[in-house]
């Protein structure tokens, strides 16, 4: 098949995808097939400490799996990976979940914002996906977080530069989820966020590792809105800029 | 005879204090506020009248409360300072898992190359 996003390739080298995966033997190897089917982008998958095959899945489907010792969660192991793109000076970052949700055919129009300079952040959203639950999640960390993107929880996103330095900061280090912790630290630094349609496939394999149950959505909403709370802008509304591909 | 139980628990937490930091069981840096609070333990186990005097000088009308109010708050900033070193400890660790992880991946590939190459 042909490369659909050749001319967005061809004025950026230096792109990178980064997927963490735990426990993601069984769809991660289709996943990085798909993405090969639509760039030849470099893939680093971010093993957070699988108990199963995910390693030598993704290292024979031609990935770079770089191996984390112990369990980091799911911000942890992406952390890893925009710190391994900040080394090695990529300027963008895509980063996609490994369960085979986020449909590589959106990269274009995903790129378009940040490499056309509009945005240093885009996020793909779907928010036809998702429970009643992660509806009322996300009502409630939008009003606790001030923030006005559409999906904040979506991991179907493109960092520039700007963005991965940011990211890979020490202070970044001590957030647990990639939300709204990780959404309010590039506002104060900033940095201009943008959504973007997209379509999501239902997960191939398994279920979100947050919105699994209620214990642990507990824990989740009360860390999430506590951040959002006190971190959220006092003066000055959230400057964003909308552009759909 | 109050004095003197108080005298003897209050240096004996001194001593065990002063001998877990001579045997390197506590790091220095937290070892100086402990030989602090071993130096309080056993004057004010000895003289325990120090506090009565002290509550009449603050005019608290009873005076236990006094040592109670100051040994709470101290305990909570405390707290709160062994909450800010683990987070600061956690930040570390992680960073460190990162790293050795990112180190692990270029070997890989290196050896990789390696074998590819001979």
């Amino acid at each position: 098949m042909a490369p659909r996003i050749d001319e967005v390739q061809l004025s950026l080298p230096a792109t990178v995808i980064i997927i963490p995966a735990f426990n993601e033997a069984e769809a991660i190897a289709r996943v990085i097939e798909e993405i090969r089917e639509h760039c030849d982008f470099p893939i680093f998958v971010i093993d957070d400490a699988s108990t199963d095959d995910t390693v030598n899945k993704a290292t024979l489907a031609g990935a770079k799996v770089i191996p984390l010792a112990t369990q980091l969660g799911a911000w942890g192991a992406m952390q890893t990976g925009l710190r391994l793109a900040q080394r090695d000076g990529y300027q963008y970052a895509i980063t996609m979940d490994a369960d085979g949700q986020h449909d590589a055919a959106s990269l274009k129009e995903l790129m378009h914002p940040v490499v056309k300079g509009l945005a240093d952040v885009s996020i793909g959203a779907c928010t036809q996906r998702g429970s009643k639950l992660r509806k009322i999640a996300w009502l409630l960390m939008k009003q606790a977080s001030g923030l006005t993107l559409e999906d904040i929880t979506s991991g179907f996103r493109v960092y520039n530069q700007h963005a991965i330095q940011e990211l890979s900061s020490k202070r970044a280090t001590l957030l647990d989820y990639q939300d709204v912790g990780v959404l309010l630290l590039l506002q104060s630094c900033g940095l201009t966020i943008v959504d973007v349609k997209v379509r999501m496939q239902d997960r191939q394999n398994g279920a979100s590792r947050i919105f699994r149950s209620w214990l642990i959505v507990f824990c989740y909403m009360c860390q999430t809105l506590l951040l959002g709370l006190t971190k959220r802008k006092l003066a000055r509304s959230f400057h964003r800029v909308r552009a759909t591909g | 005879m109050l004095s003197i139980v108080t005298g003897i628990i209050g240096i004996s937490v001194a001593v065990l204090i002063i001998l877990l930091v001579r045997r390197d069981r506590l790091h220095v840096r937290h070892g100086f506020m402990w030989i602090i609070v071993a130096l309080c333990f056993a004057v004010l186990g000895v003289f325990p009248g120090i506090i009565d005097s002290l509550a009449r000088l603050t005019g608290v009308s009873y005076p236990p409360i006094l040592g109670i109010t100051v040994a709470i708050a101290l305990l909570v900033i405390k707290i709160l300072m062994m909450d800010l070193e683990r987070s600061k400890i956690e930040m570390r660790n992680q960073r460190l898992i990162q790293r050795v992880a990112i180190l692990e991946a270029d070997i890989r590939e290196l050896q990789l190359d390696h074998r590819n190459g001979h």
